[in-house]
């Protein structure tokens, strides 16, 4: 028998021999799951990655609460849609303003409103009387720079599925076959195996992200909204028996133009493709027999959608009263089904949201119009929470060229980047650190580190800005690497 | 620029760290400079602070962010160099006159 103290090199040897022969196992056992990982990995279906349902991969289980993150702090209520949606305060407002220069008075119940809002009956003023005709001026003379953005809005936006356009009675339930014969409810065997299915087909049908909850009534307006299919916008919404479950899918708008905010970035990409998903979804649950109706962005809805998405499981509320997801930030655009097919539900998810807007604040200092607030949460409708002021916020929407909006919340929002390692890891830690500790750090390093530009100049010349964008827009929206504006025949579309 | 991003990369780049890790070791052994566990634990550590570093102005340039690699890379490279001094000295750490034996 060899004796190592006698012959090391030979003990050396056989360690060496060994060791190698471990190297060996452990590395083919390396490439081996290596292999398995690339086989897997959902982002090789090239062009399909999204149908996989590769994106929402948040481990959400570990961040589940049984109560949605937001705090209920008196008897809740509904809100009034006629008056507390902006767009259809507005849409009235205009078509009784010239009564009401002329002398005559507002009808109820915007009366009444503006009564007991009167800075919001200035900023309603405001929008109509001096916002947007300074918008169409500078249109004219500076909005050729943003004809490709434009465009690309246009175009994106050009694809209507069929809208809502019946009461909930009558539009939610399936249409009758070619024979005649109405599609009956098939008899699903578990809420579960229905949800998966619900959520998968939903990747498939384009959804970047879905969640399903029980429909909270108080999310319902309490009046409906035009474009809905109601034959009285003044009488109360009653809520339907079959808007039991809300299904809430959407996707993301299209990164490198987002960036390009103000306003080189379009909602319609994201409204388009959100309305199609909804669309789908619908009509594959009416094909089980299901009622279904969707409330789409670009369309309409009779709900409020963001606690919807709270209360899906989806994310949380920010400062900037956006939805936060963890996969896609504040950049997401969802819609919402309801239906009665019966399926299990989410869990609403507290990833450390609500303590972090608590420190950052930087949509607030970003904010040109000042609509997000600084301080804390306030009272509304019985739910404590994060408001800020549409009113002024929708006229800075006005107050950009190209299209139509203002985005800069969502635009520099720290949770609002792609997915490498870098923002995976910053999300890791704000996601599981106990302390809050990394709040603060993580904010001075996106305060620091990163370009702010001065939130005035985002306003058009007019208004007093320069047009600016919160980075460069794509080489693809420069109009005028592409357009010879000085031959004088290019101004279709500006 | 896909290949970065690649499993192979990480091999090789798993490969290359092998082989540091390894003249590392030799080269401590012929200056006669004790490794310990907390030794290779701290040079680790460091490792992981230079690499992110580097990584952070790469990323940084390629979102575009030209600026916040500049900053990035002036404030991590400033944090990398200094803690790359103690690391050095606390390598040294157990030679007899404190400073690596000529040979």
């Amino acid at each position: 028998m060899a004796n190592p103290n006698q012959n090391p090199d030979l003990s050396r040897r056989q360690f060496m021999k060994a060791a190698g022969l471990v190297s060996g196992v452990a590395g083919g056992a390396g490439l081996g799951l290596f292999g398995y990982a690339a086989g897997t990995d959902p982002s090789t279906y090239l062009g399909w990655e999204n149908e996989e349902g590769a994106i929402q991969s948040f481990n959400r289980k570990r961040f589940e609460v049984d109560e949605p993150p937001y705090e209920i702090v008196a008897g809740t209520s509904r809100p009034d849609a006629r008056v507390e949606q902006l767009f259809e305060r507005r849409a009235r407002f205009r078509r009784a303003w010239r009564t009401v220069r002329e002398g005559g008075e507002f009808e109820e119940p915007l009366k009444s409103y503006y009564e007991s809002h009167p800075e919001i009956f200035e900023l309603d003023r405001l929008n109509v009387e001096e916002i947007m005709p300074a918008l169409r001026a500078d249109r004219e003379e500076y909005g050729r720079r943003f004809l490709l953005a434009d465009a690309w809005s246009n175009a994106m936006g050009a694809v209507q599925p069929r809208p809502v356009s019946g009461p909930p009675d009558e539009w939610d339930f399936p249409r009758p076959r070619y024979d005649g014969t109405v599609p009956q409810p098939l008899n699903m065997k578990d809420p579960q195996k229905t949800a998966d299915l619900i959520k998968k087909v939903s990747h498939q049908f384009g959804s970047t992200l879905v969640g399903i909850t029980r429909l909270n009534p108080d999310w319902v307006y309490g009046y409906p909204i035009s474009r809905r299919g109601f034959s009285n916008l003044d009488e109360p919404l009653q809520v339907p028996d079959h808007w039991e479950y809300a299904i809430v899918v959407g996707v993301p708008m299209s990164w490198d133009p987002l960036y390009a905010n103000p306003p080189f970035g379009t909602s319609n990409d994201a409204y388009s493709r959100a309305r199609i998903v909804a669309t789908r979804v619908a009509a594959f649950i009416n094909a089980l027999g299901y009622p279904a109706r969707t409330h789409t962005p670009g369309t309409s809805y009779d709900l409020m959608v963001p606690p919807i998405a709270i209360d899906a499981g989806l994310g949380q509320q920010g400062r900037h009263s956006i939805v936060i997801t963890p996969e896609l930030g504040c950049n997401f655009r969802p819609a919402v089904i309801t239906t009665n097919i019966p399926m299990a539900t989410d869990k609403p998810i507290d990833f450390g949201v609500d303590d972090f807007c608590k420190t950052c604040k930087i949509c607030a200092e970003q904010c040109p119009s000042g609509s997000i607030t600084m301080g804390d949460k306030i009272d509304i409708r019985g739910y404590r929470r994060w408001e800020i002021n549409s009113a002024s916020c929708n006229n800075m929407w006005n107050s950009t060229l190209g299209p139509m909006g203002c985005r800069i919340c969502v635009t520099v929002c720290p949770y609002t980047r792609k997915a490498n390692w870098l923002h995976k890891a910053a999300l890791k830690v704000t996601a599981n650190d106990p302390t809050r500790i990394s709040d603060a750090a993580l904010t001075g390093l996106q305060e620091r580190l990163y370009e702010m530009p001065d939130p005035q100049s985002y306003y058009i010349p007019s208004l007093g800005g320069e047009n600016a964008s919160y980075r460069e827009p794509p080489w693809w929206l420069k109009a005028e690497d592409f357009i010879d504006f000085d031959s004088g025949e290019s101004d279709a579309g500006v | 620029m896909q290949v970065f991003n690649s499993g192979a990369f990480w091999f090789v780049e798993g490969i290359l760290f092998c082989l540091m890790v390894i003249g590392l070791h030799l080269w401590a052994k012929d200056k006669s400079i004790p490794m310990t566990w907390w030794k290779w634990a701290i040079f680790l550590i460091w490792v992981c602070i230079a690499g992110f570093s580097i990584a952070f102005v790469g990323t940084s340039l390629g979102e575009n962010e030209a600026g916040a690699a500049m900053r990035g890379g002036l404030f991590f490279g400033i944090v990398s160099v200094i803690s790359g001094v103690g690391v050095w000295r606390l390598l040294l750490i157990g030679t007899k006159s404190g400073e690596p034996r000529q040979t």
